[in-house]
């Protein structure tokens, strides 16, 4: 180990550091907004749901069914068929920006912030 | 007689990280970190790189990543293109880091192995077209640097036993 070394190292922890700052502010910024929860399976979306009701769902993937479990402003995978069972792993998630995603069931599951509406359209019928 | 005979250690060295990289491949890692793995792989495209030139460590790294899906049987899925994404950028990182910066081995391997999080977090993003792991970024980030010194000091330990005339 040189002096090169130890400064490339102190450069990539420092902009992993700084990338938690935007991260930081957005996840202020949508604070008080109304979240969702998004599920999408090979680039289509297939549930969104509010991220405020408990409810417990089921969604038709790749390896078999998987059950997603919405409880108090948190979101997780309960159970899948996959190789390893990361994603159930990864537990409970409740901000935006950090999304379960199950590659073997070509998943993804995020939550969204909703931008408060004017326009009088209606997003809660389904 | 010289290019058989490096032909076939440079066939070797193909040979041993297939195997590694099939070898982590099946170790499920415990943790709720998506995209976390040592990257024992990487050692042996450290040795070809050290051993020989960048040109071989590019060509040892990319046979790996297409013979070893190929033998997991997925070739062409999303978990082929993120392993082929992550292993180009951090070739190149590596090549890069040794030609241009004064750096060790240990830099060059830090390197590579950041490159290969952020290689895999744009795959990641392009294949589900939004800027999704954008949370996971930072702490892969951080988590490679312990990965990165472990499979520097791996190589290191290989290159100071290992005898083969170039």
């Amino acid at each position: 180990m040189n002096k090169a070394d130890k400064i490339f190292i102190v450069l990539v922890l420092l902009s992993a550091l700084l990338m938690y700052v935007p991260l930081f502010i957005q996840d202020q910024q949508n604070k008080d907004k109304q979240k969702e929860v998004v599920v999408h399976y090979q680039n289509e979306e297939i549930l969104r749901v509010d991220l405020l009701q408990n409810h417990t769902y089921q969604v038709q993937a790749t390896l078999g069914e998987v059950q997603i479990e919405v409880k108090d402003g948190a979101v997780r995978v309960e159970k899948e068929t996959s190789p390893y069972h990361l994603c159930s792993i990864q537990g409970w998630v409740k901000d935006t920006g950090r999304p379960i995603i199950c590659l073997p069931n070509e998943l993804v599951v995020q939550i969204e912030a909703q931008e408060p509406t004017d326009d009088g359209v209606d997003t809660v019928i389904q | 007689m010289m290019k058989t005979k490096r032909m076939m250690y440079i066939t070797m060295l193909v040979a041993i990280s297939i195997l590694f990289h099939l070898i982590e491949s099946m170790i499920p890692l415990p943790l709720p970190i998506p995209g976390f793995k040592l990257g024992i792989a990487n050692i042996v495209g450290l040795v070809a790189l050290y051993m020989y030139d960048a040109k071989i460590m590019f060509t040892v790294n990319f046979m790996r990543v297409i013979l070893a899906s190929l033998m997991r049987g997925i070739l062409f899925a999303p978990g082929f293109w993120l392993s082929l994404c992550g292993v180009l950028l951090s070739s190149g990182a590596a090549i890069i880091a040794k030609r241009c910066t004064p750096m060790t081995i240990f830099g060059v391997s830090c390197a590579s192995a950041a490159f290969h999080v952020i290689g895999q977090v744009i795959a990641v993003t392009i294949l589900y077209s939004q800027f999704l792991m954008g949370a996971l970024l930072p702490i892969l980030l951080l988590l490679s640097i312990p990965t990165g010194l472990f499979t520097g000091f791996m190589a290191k330990q290989v290159l100071n036993r290992i005898q083969i005339e170039r």
